[in-house]
């Protein structure tokens, strides 16, 4: 389970849902300095797209290695494909052709005297900061939910490696009650290819005074002091344990399995680089 | 750890944060000034300049990817041949924070671009009589060094000088089977069999002949400090600018001179030996790698490192340093 390389010809599916909402106007510490959380969700989001994105980048361009999504979730419990376009889905090849939008990003870096400077660089974006209304969260998953069925319902699908769904939210949700969000976290987890169930990696962004990041948190670690923190973990698939390794390579050999698909105040984009994309042309170990 | 491909685009923009050795480096980039990927099985790529020349710099995209390479850059660096470019790892180059917030470092693979142009260029520019000339010559070049490329596409072959030098040895192997590069070549001379002729003008084509003062070698490095390395039947050793034996063919493999010290091999182990060839460090550790610019050299015995100085005196205790300085 879960060892099926993704190639163009056993494709995988990434799906990214995307708070917008209002209470992304607040502020927090992420990757060392204050910004929004809508700033930050933008960040991962398109951190997101490029890892994958460049992953399957070679020399005669970008390969059909996986199919994409993004579904963004604000206002009046509006739920909109982000994607140019406003396709629901589209080949990573397809996002290649099309210019790459790029916006301005400011790094803070401390000078030697110990001032802090900040320097600005370009950066992808497909995924723009957005803060407005509501929290439709259930229906976004719903709706992720429903993609991931009909992608893996296709005949080319099936045994490939099991589609990933992102949540990338600070957990407020405004459309349903922890049971509902709990529920349709389990129909996303039950659905799946002769590979595994469906991943569902939640994101979680909020402030927090400590500064601190938990990264495929144990059981244990769930408890941080936020409200959503625990419901978020319940919704977020347990890691298969060919992550493992990988997991504990990035958290130290002392943290135990078993790892949730969850993170507080990082990126998961890591979890891109342990899967298997590309297969390997020349075997000469 | 391995870094993600937007730490790896972050740094390429920031290199003065990033970097260890390369903190003035400047990646090429596209018009917004985003910095041009390119990616290979095990690797994620940029085009850099540092010192006035270009490289590719690369990332690896799993963890095994540079324990792989870890055998032909050692390989590399001792064949020290112009028909191979430099290609060496950068022990901690990149420094990040990683999700956990945490301070990371990650190696990164540096290899020379030659001056020149690529394949598809060269196919327009040169004629074809040249360049299958240089893929003849390329292929008995690898296969005097005994060196199987085992990925000899165009995008991996640059167009220098008038000869074709293979890039990206990520998958090579010394010793391997060599089919798969024949293979490649066949496919490339098809490939300039088809071309047709350029109709500009050019040079007179003449084949590849290094220039060889010092005879009865069957190979010979350049003159470092009034010493030239030379490979004989016997093994490497050196002569002076008279070709006069100076240390006697008898190690392994030897390097050429920097400030008094070079590194050699034996059957015993690497060492490090004076300009009259008296081993400063004996031959009986994994690794001899000395630092002319620093004066010491990193010692690896039993997969752990040490420091020594100049006169071959230990510095640190093995494992006390983590890994060896670029």
């Amino acid at each position: 389970m879960y060892t099926q390389s993704i190639t163009r010809n056993h494709r995988a599916a990434f799906i990214l849902v995307i708070d917008g909402s209002g209470s992304m106007a607040e502020t927090l510490r992420f990757r060392g300095r204050t910004t929004t959380k809508a700033e930050a969700v933008a960040a991962v989001a398109n951190d997101l797209l490029f890892e994958l994105l460049e992953r399957a980048r070679r020399d005669d361009g970008v390969r059909d290695y996986y199919d994409l999504a993004a579904i963004g979730y604000s206002g009046d419990d509006e739920v909109v494909p982000l994607l140019p376009g406003g396709r629901k889905m589209m080949r990573v090849s397809e996002l290649a052709e099309l210019e790459m939008p790029v916006r301005t990003e400011t790094v803070e870096h401390r000078l030697p005297d110990g001032s802090i400077a900040l320097r600005e660089i370009p950066s992808p974006a497909w995924i723009e900061p957005r803060a407005a209304g509501q929290t439709p969260m259930y229906q976004a998953l719903a709706e992720a939910r429903d993609l991931a069925a009909a992608w893996c319902a296709r005949r080319e699908n099936a045994e490939s490696f099991p589609p990933v769904i992102f949540n990338i939210t600070d957990g407020e949700a405004t459309d349903c009650d922890g049971d509902e969000l709990r529920r349709v976290a389990e129909q996303i987890r039950a659905l799946g290819t002769a590979d595994g169930k469906a991943l569902l990696i939640n994101i979680h962004l909020a402030a927090d005074e400590s500064g601190r990041t938990i990264f495929f948190p144990t059981e244990e670690e769930a408890g941080y002091p936020n409200r959503y923190a625990r419901l978020l973990y319940d919704c977020s698939s347990p890691m298969p344990a060919l992550f493992d390794a990988a997991i504990r390579e990035v958290k130290g050999a002392g943290a135990l399995p078993p790892f949730r698909g969850m993170s507080f105040n990082a990126s998961a984009t890591e979890l891109i680089a342990m899967l298997s994309i590309g297969s390997i042309s020349v075997k000469t170990e | 750890m391995i870094p993600t491909l937007p730490i790896f685009l972050r740094a390429l923009l920031t290199p003065d944060l990033s970097f260890r050795t390369l903190a003035d480096a400047c990646a090429e980039t596209d018009a917004k000034g985003v910095p041009c990927l390119m990616r290979t099985t095990r690797f994620a790529e940029a085009r850099i300049r540092w010192q006035g020349c270009c490289w590719l710099l690369s990332m690896p995209l799993t963890p095994a990817a540079l324990p792989h390479i870890e055998r032909t850059v050692l390989a590399v660096k001792r064949l020290n041949t112009p028909a191979l470019t430099d290609y060496r790892i950068l022990p901690n180059e990149l420094r990040w924070t990683d999700a956990a917030g945490e301070e990371r470092t990650c190696d990164l693979v540096l290899q020379r671009l030659p001056e020149g142009c690529d394949f598809a260029e060269a196919l327009l520019r040169e004629n074809r009589g040249t360049l299958l000339q240089a893929l003849d010559t390329l292929e008995k070049e690898l296969a005097g060094l005994d060196f199987a490329h085992n990925g000899l596409k165009a995008e991996n072959l640059r167009w220098s000088g008038g000869r074709f030098v293979p890039l990206r040895y990520h998958d090579a192997q010394i010793g391997g089977d060599r089919r798969r590069d024949a293979e490649a070549l066949e496919t490339l001379r098809r490939r300039i069999a088809e071309q047709g002729e350029t109709s500009a003008a050019h040079d007179v084509a003449a084949p590849y002949e290094p220039v060889r003062s010092l005879e009865g070698h069957r190979w010979t490095s350049h003159v470092f400090e009034g010493l030239i390395c030379v490979e004989d039947d016997t093994g490497f050793g050196y002569v002076d600018t008279d070709n006069r034996p100076v240390i006697a063919s008898h190690y392994l493999w030897a390097d050429d001179f920097h400030e008094g010290r070079a590194e050699v091999e034996t059957p015993t182990g690497m060492g490090l030996i004076d300009r009259e060839g008296n081993y400063v460090i004996r031959p009986e550790y994994e690794i001899v790698d000395y630092k002319p610019a620093r004066s010491v050299a990193y010692v690896r015995k039993g997969g752990r490192w040490a420091l020594f100085d100049y006169l071959g005196r230990q510095q640190t205790e093995f494992g006390a340093i983590n890994e060896c300085e670029p």
